[in-house]
């Protein structure tokens, strides 16, 4: 829900500063989420999975795990910031996937009775926000665009991926998989649906003025209930 | 025969001995061999259990080293390392709440390693011994905080035995390492507890005992097997037999860990009695086999040593009733010693009947020179004894009489008036009428010749015919006035004969009648003074007396 508003707040910040530029287009259309072929899952069962991880219950649909982006957007103007939260809570990172433009903050609080730690190796941020217990939180500020893969040092298996573009033409699907991209510069544009297991699904979509138009990204992930 | 005092019948008494020697000897042999098979499968199965205890012990010794190995791996565990790693850089500069956080996020890792091992509890433990964190279904065992105590083994440094509050955990350590660097212990501890022992009975299939410094921590025994147990000598043992409850169980110290030792026991009587079942079965039914074959080869010995005696002795007593002394027994060629004294029996019994014939013989001639002597005082008697012994033989011979029955009635005939020697010769010799006196001293004869002859036990059967031959079938005769079929047969033949032998013969006083005269008169007096039957047999047996001149005969015999 952070990050729907967030999103939002972009948006209303370019239409406000859209008024002198030729009127936008609008990309709206739905992703579907498709069934890969499956691997036989191991029938051995030597090593329990873990007690605690994986399937909380209550976690983000899948769906809103998937990021919709103009791929090769260009904006000229000064970029809005926003400020996200990633929550640490039974040993996952809540949401997991987050988008914000370049220079937003995202704050990590723990929300768990123990301590974790946040770092990320990635070339967009190289950080290490240190180990703290519950109740505190620490911020990151990303200044460079890319997909930052985020770890806790203590919990090898919480992950979480925040991508950071240079536009503000993207958007996380609602959870019935529609989205639209509004106020966005007429040309002919690549248009990607992106999940952090299938990587990018790359389209290309021509935006008219004062026109709508539809596309329907199908990316082949396994909805993991 | 009717003795229930009489001795037991010679092949009761050699069945007895054959057949009570042969099952002795059987029971001996049978006694012997069981125990020896006994003994065997006994040592057997202590073998074998031996070698059941000690795969077992080798099981659990690979048991453990797996164990070990699996508890470095999980000593390894990165996050397990980064709990720690957080745990050593945060603590010294966090509050009580931060510390434990610090805590719980290492129990956390720990739980998750605690779900992966067979542990009873998985404890981290910090260089002071100091329980940071523990999980497992016994975590509770470990108080956060306290120091345990681990009494190490002397075999292996790592392992040892903690005494944690009530409880007593099998301990294996392993050194938590951070930046190479032993920052603590990580503990898989086992309890020591019946569900261990009960767990490793049902794996081994023998009883087992966790003994520590004396005290019986744990057993699947019976309370009274590891009462004896706790008393014997064995929780010092590595390995031996012990008697409990009555039992006996191999036992094998399958784990030492100081003064800590988990014991395998296995019964070996149980076992020992499963496989004895059938052989004792075997044992029990050749027995009855051999029993019964001893039976049969006992009696058919003993019935062929006894049965010729038994023949033997039946032939005796045969004779002994019979009094055929005269007769032979047959050699039963069954034995040398019995043939001979068979033959030396036969021989004796052939002297014997000799001198029985001769004694008779004696007897025969003593007696009628008596007859003869009474005969010949008076002229008119004289062979009157003879004659009337020739007369009731031939009687007798007519009536059927058997040949010993002959025999009395010749004897008896010829003593038949040797009471006469009681009467004075001047009455015997009278001619004329008698006086009733002199009648009646006449009439004492029978009974006086009674009396004499009763003192010789050979005439006691020729007694009647002496006594009783002038008895009539109308009662009116002496000395008893007996009527009809009251007078023995012997008697009534004589007492005819007599009278024909009277009619025949010339007294002083009247001569001779001829024999058709005397039968007629007989046959007069028939059913009064004589028995019809005796007179008509005299009347066929006649003839041939006459023919056979009785008169020279007589004289003959006589002479």
């Amino acid at each position: 829900m952070r990050l729907l508003a967030g999103t939002v707040t972009a948006l209303l910040a370019v239409a406000g500063s859209s008024s002198q530029l030729p009127e936008g287009g609008t990309i709206s259309g739905k992703v579907t989420l498709t069934t890969a072929v499956r691997g036989v899952p191991l029938a051995s069962n030597a090593y329990q999975p873990r007690a605690v991880g994986r399937h909380e219950p209550g976690r983000t649909p899948e769906i809103q795990n998937v990021v919709v982006y103009l791929k090769d957007a260009a904006f000229k103007r000064a970029l809005p910031a926003s400020r996200q939260v990633v929550e640490q809570r039974n040993e996952t990172f809540v949401p997991r996937v987050t988008a914000v433009t370049r220079g937003s903050v995202v704050a990590f609080p723990n929300g768990d009775p123990y301590f974790h730690n946040v770092f990320s190796l990635s070339r967009a941020a190289t950080f290490d926000l240190g180990r703290y217990r519950q109740g505190q939180t620490r911020e990151e500020r990303f200044t460079k665009a890319g997909l930052i893969k985020v770890y806790c040092h203590i919990h090898s298996h919480m992950s979480a991926s925040i991508m950071v573009l240079d536009h503000p033409y993207f958007t996380v699907p609602l959870l019935d998989g529609s989205f639209s991209l509004r106020d966005v510069p007429p040309g002919k544009y690549t248009i990607v649906g992106w999940h952090e297991r299938v990587g990018e699904r790359a389209t290309t979509i021509e935006v008219e003025s004062g026109r709508t138009a539809a596309i329907d990204i199908s990316l082949p992930v396994e909805d993991e209930r | 025969m009717s003795s229930s005092r009489q001795p037991p019948a010679l092949l009761v008494k050699t069945l007895t001995v054959t057949f009570g020697l042969l099952t002795l000897l059987l029971l001996i042999v049978f006694a012997v061999v069981f125990y020896n098979v006994r003994l065997q499968v006994r040592d057997s199965l202590k073998a074998n259990l031996e070698t059941m205890q000690g795969l077992f012990g080798a099981v659990e010794l690979r048991r453990q080293s797996d164990l070990r190995g699996q508890a470095a791996t999980l000593a390894e565990n990165s996050t397990l390392k980064a709990a720690l790693d957080t745990y050593i850089a945060e603590a010294p500069s966090s509050d009580p709440v931060g510390r434990e956080q610090l805590r719980t996020t290492i129990t956390r890792e720990l739980q998750k390693v605690a779900a992966r091992v067979e542990s009873d509890a998985v404890v981290a433990l910090d260089m002071r011994q100091t329980t940071l964190a523990a999980a497992g279904p016994f975590a509770g065992s470990w108080p956060l905080g306290s120091v345990a105590s681990l009494a190490p083994a002397t075999v292996a440094l790592e392992d040892g035995v903690a005494q944690v509050g009530e409880d007593t955990f099998r301990v294996m350590t392993v050194p938590l390492l951070v930046d190479d660097e032993r920052i603590g212990s990580l503990y898989l501890a086992t309890r020591l507890d019946a569900h261990l022992a009960q767990e490793l009975d049902s794996l081994s299939r023998a009883r087992i005992a966790i003994v520590s410094g004396g005290r019986l921590l744990a057993t699947t025994l019976s309370p009274q097997a590891s009462a004896d147990f706790q008393a014997s000598r064995a929780p010092t043992m590595p390995k031996d037999t012990v008697v409990l409850n009555g039992e006996s169980f191999a036992f094998l110290r399958v784990v030492q860990l100081g003064e800590t030792s988990l014991y395998a026991l296995s019964s070996i009587d149980e076992p020992l009695a499963q496989a004895m079942g059938p052989i004792l079965a075997a044992f029990i039914l050749t027995g009855i086999g051999a029993g019964l074959l001893a039976l049969v080869v006992s009696f058919s010995l003993a019935r062929s040593l006894t049965m010729p005696i038994g023949h033997l002795s039946a032939a005796l007593a045969h004779m002994a009733s019979t009094h055929h002394v005269e007769g032979r027994l047959a050699l039963t060629g069954s034995s040398r010693e019995l043939d001979t004294l068979t033959q030396t029996f036969n021989d004796l019994m052939a002297s014997i009947a000799d001198a029985e014939a001769q004694t008779q013989a004696a007897y025969t001639g003593a007696i009628r020179a008596l007859a003869a002597a009474l005969d010949a005082r008076d002229p008119y008697t004289a062979g009157h004894s003879e004659r009337v012994s020739v007369v009731s033989v031939a009687i007798a011979g007519k009536l059927g009489l058997e040949a010993e029955a002959v025999e009395i009635v010749r004897l008896g005939a010829l003593l038949h008036d040797i009471g006469k020697i009681g009467v004075p010769d001047d009455v015997l010799r009278k001619p004329g009428a008698l006086t009733a006196a002199e009648y009646d001293a006449i009439k004492q004869h029978p009974v006086l010749g009674a009396r004499i002859l009763r003192s010789v036990p050979f005439l006691a059967r020729h007694l009647e015919i002496v006594e009783l031959h002038h008895e009539r079938p109308d009662g009116r005769g002496y000395p008893h006035g007996l009527r009809g079929d009251d007078i023995p047969l012997a008697a009534r033949i004589v007492h005819v004969a007599d009278a024909y032998d009277a009619m025949t013969s010339a007294r002083a006083y009247r001569h001779a009648r001829p024999a058709g005269d005397a039968l007629r008169e007989l046959w007069r007096c028939a059913g009064t003074e004589f028995h019809a039957e005796i007179v008509g047999a005299l009347a066929t047996a006649l003839p041939g007396l006459t023919a056979d001149s009785p008169v020279e005969a007589f004289e003959g015999v006589v002479g």
